[in-house]
């Protein structure tokens, strides 16, 4: 019986060997399988002794074949081993990791998202003779051995707000957050809230969640990844991927596929091996901090070593962070030393105990180490050509502006406060005391003169003769200070509308001249450029770019990116996707940072990432409100991998330091916006208004249809519809951005400033 | 300069259509008419099919779509375009395509420039302060601050006050606005604020821009204009003398029109009329030189019943009254002058070859606008079908229709339900006042609606009116 | 009493409607290359009807080509190939089409004669009256029943509003004929309605359609 098991238990191997290489590795294969078609052949007639010794033969064929293919795991046979309903899930870990667990709102089907799952778990640890118990929120996806309803660890919006929920009751519990990413990526559904506003939220809250996070990765799936993947120790399994988007994706996009058309086999083993997904690849970029070592071909339920090394592994981790933010200087260094040399030598974490709750003002270092971490991250993706001196200067500068504004809104801010309330009263009480005084005497002269007939005659000039006007508004009568190319040819346009609204054909002159680009009719905005909005919204010669050299570059090396970046950057004489720049309207100054379309579809690597933080920073630094004009984006440029997706954490990460020191965020989606900017820094914004016509969303509708099934009606992702999920917080008319835009930063900023 | 091998587009419909199509012919001139669907009986139609030439005639989907008639003007290979009054005629977009678009063409009527300049109301009240031109009361600007807003309503009262005017009015209007739209009248200075605030909300939201104007409401008026006539270029400039139009519908629309504008000879007024009808005409040549006008185009007055003038606004067309003008006009001493082809003439780039010296004006006219409407049903509009329409032809009386006399007529819905011009010229005030209601009283027109209903037509309100002419 | 037999086997002999497309407005035509009488052509399709139908002529107007595509099921059966490159007016025949009746429209059509038609009094546009409009957005026309004198109609013309009363037997609105943004001419069918006495009578023509009707392709 017990041969009879084990063969079993190969058989299976050979099974998950056979789906993983597939049509590769055939020899290995083939000796695998007659050697075991041999063995169940002659176990039948053998003895017990025999029968034992021939499946131990098997045994330790399958081992050294398995070893042997080890070595030749390509990116794209990791993938399998992730995907395969063999792999761990985290229902294992939860099992063998940890020594109890109770799993918080779900019994498997049975949960608002059964793709994820959390759990209040504890690990023992002694601590001189006395066993403690340490507490964690575990909280990952789920995605089972090929349960349908898991949905293959694809996470619903609800099921990541149930995530946001549990970190934010381990922070009121004091307790750490192990967080183990098991997704392909997030279910690309619309909903209240939609996947890209709550991935937003998620992300934005645990760039400050005041309790240790530990993340481990096995298979981090772009977005999906991110809103449970923002952590102070970043671990990753040796067998896993961590991608912006699945070779298949990749691919399909390389090979300017249509949607519904699939890539071939090998274009998509060269975009896994390119993308640069593997736990090796994200090491060396920095993504991650360390590699926990699986067993040969991946780790599988019955791998128990291998629990026990992701045991010590994730307590060694969050052992690390609590260190690592400890009051006393000189005990953290010694004890970190004195770890690190345990760890090498194989010291056990079970028998040392370290306590996992923080101080208060351990929580403060906390957080600013976690932004630090992450701020440092993926520098050398981004070339950037500013020379040194100018470098030094724009240091230089950035230490005075902070000097300036430390003095002007710290210092003399709130006693100029004071002293302007003072001269208030005292001037409304003298006023009142005045009126009495006089007006009694002025009735009287009024009385005896009666009203002179030098003030009738002046009354009459007033009301008929010219008066003076200085006629600021440039814009009366269509009067754009920039006009689009497209006003130039003499043709008609029909308006989308047409058949619903009976809109005429417009003369595309009027259209795209006076009109803006919206129709007469029916208010249809038409896509203009984004010239348009930085010569109409903005005063007349204000804009001030800065940071102009940072340079969109190729950090993967992918083949032909050089020359399509050099295309976009001939074509619209810009270095980058993001133009970051200082602006002023109706003399209000403020920092914009905006995102075209015209570059690469508008989409986030690491040099608009980069621009983007430190057009952030600055406001900071300044006092300036701060506006994401969002002229297009199609979502993180897939091209740049993880130094990429490492953009959503990065940038929201400053955003949360602007708001959080008190700074005015918006936002203003134009044409369309998708994917990581809008699941990251964009939809965490307060206050996110959308250009009429424009869509907003996570996932185009071919990828929703391709990644879900599911056919999506029309006008899915309009601004109307984000607004009704509460995406978003306002429509405007493009004619009205100035207005509106001043409009916001009047009402929601101070009168003066726009800063609290 | 010939200007024969010009083809033009007539891009209206119904009476205007009919006369624009008769001056190109009096000119030589070839043209192509355009009608809808619903148009295909209307007397355009009609003579387009007998007069005109090669490529004269087009169906189109909507006399609305300036898609259409610039389509069929390069079909037709027509090299002007005539808009009417009504549709584009003030449009100074469509002026601007026909102008700018790859093939150019004339847009018979002013430049779009001076179309859009005299479109605005502020820049007109504007520019005629900057000349000295009599305007209402009031600001000439938006106003944006209550408290400047609130000093300018006061002073409004109390200069209405010291006129002797009994119960003063102030009109708030959002600056930005039109159509009647965002006005609102003010009788007590005490709810200034709130009407402001309203308006100024209203105009936020609806226009965002919360500019407001604040002017007098004067009422107890006569309504006065002066036709202009200018050439490209605006080297010669002319007028055709004053035209009254005070008889309107209760929907403020004209029903009635009298040139001149005052007769001093046969009416005695309060104010001394002939010099008003000069400053008027004065001011509006002052302000047409200003902004080189260069085309017709008719000046609007409003006359208080003190005699002061205030301008109103500039409608830069030919308006559906210029005949009662050209029927007092004598040119070289000759009759028979017709303004729409001086306006074509001119638009094409002729010189308008004689001077305001060489035009005088001769006895009084009236037109009559002749409706199916009812009166007393606050002019409500009336469809049916036309069975008879006929009249007593005169030497003193001209008639502009679209609908036919020889065969029945139903009415369109799509549009005003306007039937005819009756044009009366008489040798003094007494003389056209008794062949205006000859006029009327030989005029049959019958008809029936489905249900049976017999033909309603503001004849009788008309006849009624007729008495009061050019009295104030 | 109507005879649904033989209206049936009436509509049966010609089991389809000839339809005309005529151009929407002037421009140069283009008729596609490959349409010709005898082609088979569709109808909008997609889940949201968002796919438009087969495309039956180009316009093109002011250097702006629009396609005029097909409404609903049907095959050609003339083509203006006559006017093929040339600039055409409004309303000009383009294509007329064969449309195999579907039950739906079987089942209109012996309504509209079996039911009581109110028709329109005069050329106007023609709605319902707030009230009535509501129930019957909501409910569905069925859901709304009228007695003589009610009323329920606006008629809209010269940019002038009046109420207008129904008359007739009361019953149940059964059908509705009009668009709210569209003219309808003097004598044009606005509403059908069912007196009681008839339900039974009508609803057997449903039943019989239902069973009796083959759709063809």
């Amino acid at each position: 019986m017990e041969t009879e098991k084990k063969i079993q238990h190969l058989s299976e191997r050979l099974t998950y060997i056979r789906d993983i290489f597939g049509s590769t590795q055939k020899e290995s294969l083939s000796l695998l399988e007659s050697k075991m078609a041999d063995v169940r052949q002659q176990e039948g007639h053998l003895s017990p002794e025999k029968r034992r010794k021939l499946v131990q033969d098997l045994e330790d064929l399958f081992v050294f074949v398995e070893n042997k293919l080890e070595t030749s795991l390509t990116a794209m046979d990791k993938v399998r081993i992730v995907r395969h309903p063999q792999r761990i899930c985290l229902r294992d870990i939860l099992e063998n990791v940890y020594d109890n667990y109770t799993e918080i709102g779900s019994m498997d089907e049975h949960s608002i998202d059964p793709s994820m799952v959390i759990a209040r778990a504890y690990i023992s640890r002694r601590r001189g003779k006395k066993t403690v118990n340490q507490s964690i929120m575990v909280i990952g996806q789920e995605k089972g051995h090929g349960e349908e309803f898991r949905n293959g660890g694809s996470v619903k919006p609800w099921g990541n707000a149930k995530a946001l929920h549990y970190m934010k009751v381990a922070e009121t519990e004091n307790i750490p957050v192990h967080t183990y990413v098991f997704t392909p990526g997030s279910y690309p559904i619309e909903d209240t809230p939609g996947a890209a506003q709550q991935i937003a939220a998620n992300l934005y809250e645990m760039s400050s969640l005041q309790v240790p996070v530990v993340a481990i990765f096995s298979e981090g799936g772009s977005g999906g990844a991110e809103a449970i993947g923002l952590a102070d120790k970043r671990l990753m399994l040796s067998h896993g991927y961590y991608s912006v988007i699945s070779p298949e994706g990749a691919a399909a996009i390389e090979g300017r596929l249509r949607t519904g058309q699939r890539a071939g086999q090998e274009l998509v083993e060269a975009c896994a091996m390119r993308m640069h997904i593997t736990a090796q690849d994200n090491l060396r970029m920095g993504y991650i901090d360390r590699i926990v070592q699986e067993p040969s071909l991946g780790a599988r339920p019955h791998h128990y070593d291998f629990f026990r090394t992701l045991r010590q592994q994730v307590l060694r981790a969050t052992d690390e962070v609590v260190l690592g933010i400890r009051g006393n200087g000189l005990y953290r260094t010694i004890a970190l030393k004195s770890r690190e040399r345990r760890a090498k030598s194989g010291i056990d974490f079970e028998k040392t105990y370290v306590s996992w709750s923080l101080s208060s003002n351990a929580k403060v270092r906390l957080i600013n180490k976690r932004h630090a971490k992450f701020r440092a991250l993926s520098r050398n993706a981004a070339p950037d050509s500013t020379p040194l001196w100018e470098r030094m200067q724009t240091r230089w500068q950035e230490f005075t502006a902070e000097m300036v504004s430390h003095i002007r809104y710290h210092m003399l801010h709130k006693h100029q406060q004071k002293l302007s309330e003072i001269a208030g009263e005292i001037e409304s009480e003298w006023r009142l005391f005045f009126e009495r005084l006089v007006n009694p005497v002025r009735n009287v002269i009024a009385k005896v003169l009666g009203s002179g007939e030098q003030v009738n005659a002046d009354t009459a000039r007033q009301l008929t003769e010219l008066s003076e006007w200085n006629d600021t508004q440039e814009q009366r009568g269509g009067n754009w200070a920039w006009v689009s190319r497209r006003a130039k040819e003499d043709r008609a346009v029909t308006c989308p509308n047409a058949t619903v609204h009976g809109c005429l054909d417009i003369w595309a002159p009027d259209l795209f001249g006076e009109f803006a680009g919206v129709c007469p009719n029916c208010g249809h905005h038409f896509p203009m450029e984004h010239q348009w909005y930085l010569h109409n919204v903005f005063d007349k010669n204000s804009l001030y770019e800065f940071d102009a050299h940072m340079e969109a570059g190729n950090p993967l090396s992918m083949p032909g990116m050089d020359e399509k970046l050099a295309e976009a950057k001939r074509k619209t004489g810009m270095k980058s996707a993001c133009m970051t720049f200082e602006a002023q309207i109706n003399d209000v100054k403020m920092v914009v940072a905006m995102l075209t379309g015209a570059f690469r579809g508008g989409t986030v690597g690491a040099a608009e990432g980069e621009k983007f933080i430190r057009a952030a920073e600055r406001a900071k630094r300044k006092r300036y409100p701060f506006l994401a004009y969002v002229h297009g984006t199609a979502g993180i440029r897939i091209q740049e991998g993880t130094n990429g997706v490492i953009q959503m954490p990065r940038c929201t990460m400053a955003v949360r330091r602007y708001i959080d020191a008190g700074g005015l965020y918006m936002v203003t989606y134009d044409t369309n916006s998708y994917a990581g900017p809008v699941a990251s820094f964009l939809g965490c914004s307060p206050y996110q208004f959308g250009i009429r016509s424009a869509n907003v969303g996570f996932a185009g509708p071919g990828v929703i249809t391709e990644t879900t099934g599911v056919q999506v009606p029309p006008h899915y992702h309009n601004v109307y519809k984000a607004l009704e999920r509460g995406h978003i917080q306002g429509i405007w008319d493009r004619r009205e951005m100035r207005f509106n835009l001043h409009q916001a930063l009047m009402t929601m900023g101070g009168r003066n400033l726009y800063y609290r | 300069m010939s200007i024969t091998n010009h083809k033009v587009l007539v891009a209206n419909r119904g009476e205007i259509a009919v006369r624009i199509v008769e001056a190109c012919i009096q000119l030589g001139l070839e043209f192509v008419c355009i009608h809808t669907a619903e148009d295909a009986a209307s007397g355009h139609v009609r003579l387009a099919r007998e007069k005109g030439g090669k490529k004269s005639l087009y169906r189109v989907s909507s006399y609305h779509d300036a898609n259409e008639l610039l389509a069929v003007a390069d079909d037709a290979e027509a090299t002007a375009v005539h808009p009417g009054y009504g549709f584009f005629a003030e449009d100074y977009r469509f002026a601007r395509r026909v102008s700018q678009r790859d093939r150019k063409l004339i847009f018979i009527g002013p430049s779009w420039r001076v179309i859009r300049e005299l479109g605005d109301k502020i820049n007109t009240k504007r520019l005629a302060r900057s000349l000295g031109v009599p305007t209402v009361p009031g600001s000439d600007k938006p106003i944006y601050d209550e408290l400047e807003a609130e000093k300018i309503a006061r002073s409004l009262y109390e200069f209405q006050r010291q006129q002797g005017i009994e119960s003063p009015m102030v009109l708030v209007k959002a600056s930005a606005g039109g159509g009647g739209m965002g006005i609102e009248e003010v009788h007590d200075i005490d709810l200034f604020r709130s009407v402001y605030r309203r308006i100024r909300n209203y105009a936020a939201r609806q226009f965002k821009d919360e500019g407001v104007l604040i002017e007098q409401r004067i009422r107890d008026f006569n309504h006065l204009e002066v036709q202009i006539l200018a050439e490209r270029g605006c080297a010669n400039i002319v007028h055709f003398g004053t035209r009254n139009c005070s008889i309107q519908s209760t929907g403020l629309q004209k029903r009635v029109e009298v040139a001149p504008g005052f007769d001093p000879s046969a009416v005695s007024y309060s104010f001394d009329a002939q010099k008003v009808l000069d400053d008027i005409t004065a001011h509006s040549l002052a302000m047409a030189r200003e902004v080189k006008y260069d085309n017709v185009g008719t000046w609007e007055w409003i006359v208080a019943r003190d005699g002061t003038p205030y301008l109103m606004e500039v409608n830069t067309r030919i308006q559906v009254e210029n005949g009662v003008s050209a029927a007092i006009s004598r040119i070289k001493g000759q009759a028979g002058v017709n303004i729409i082809k001086e306006q074509i003439r001119c638009g094409l780039g002729e010189p308008i070859g004689y001077n305001q010296e060489d035009i005088t004006f001769e006895g009084v006219g009236i037109e009559y606008r002749i409706i199916a409407e009812a009166p007393e049903n606050r002019f409500s509009p009336w469809v049916g079908r036309i069975t008879k329409f006929d009249w007593k032809q005169e030497d003193w009386l001209t008639m502009h229709t679209h609908v036919p006399t020889d065969q029945p007529y139903d009415i369109p819905t799509e549009f005003d339900p306007n039937l005819a011009l009756g044009i009366v010229w008489g040798n003094d005030l007494a003389e056209v006042r008794l062949r205006g209601l000859n006029f009327l009283d030989n005029l049959t027109l019958e008809g029936a609606n489905q249900a049976g209903e017999g033909m309603k037509s503001n004849i009788a309100f008309l006849h009624n009116k007729t008495p009061h002419i050019l009295l104030f | 009493m109507l005879d649904i037999s033989a209206v049936l086997e009436k509509i049966k002999a010609s089991p389809y409607k000839e339809l005309t497309i005529t151009s929407p407005h002037t421009g140069v035509l283009t008729l596609p290359e490959g349409l010709a009488p005898g082609t088979q052509l569709h109808g909008p399709m997609g889940t949201w009807k968002e796919k438009p139908g087969s495309l039956l002529a180009t316009l093109d107007r002011e250097r702006n080509e629009k396609n005029i595509h097909c409404p609903e099921k049907g095959e050609v059966v003339w083509l203006n190939t006559e006017l093929q490159g040339s600039f055409v007016e409004a309303g000009v025949e383009l294509v007329r089409y064969r449309h195999f009746l579907s039950k739906e429209e079987v089942l209109e059509q012996i309504l509209k004669q079996a039911l009581h038609l109110y028709l329109a009094p005069e050329r106007a546009k023609y709605y319902f009256v707030p009230a009535v409009d509501i129930k019957i957005k909501v409910s569905g026309p069925k859901a709304v029943s009228v007695r003589d004198g009610e009323e329920i109609f606006i008629m809209s013309r010269m940019k002038r509003e009046a109420p207008l009363r129904y008359s007739g037997p009361e019953g149940v609105i059964y059908a509705v004929y009009f668009n709210h943004n569209q003219n309808v001419d003097t004598g044009q069918a606005l509403i059908g309605v069912c007196p009681p006495d008839l339900i039974t009578q009508v609803e057997d023509v449903v039943t019989r359609v239902q069973m009796e009707w083959k759709e063809r392709e």
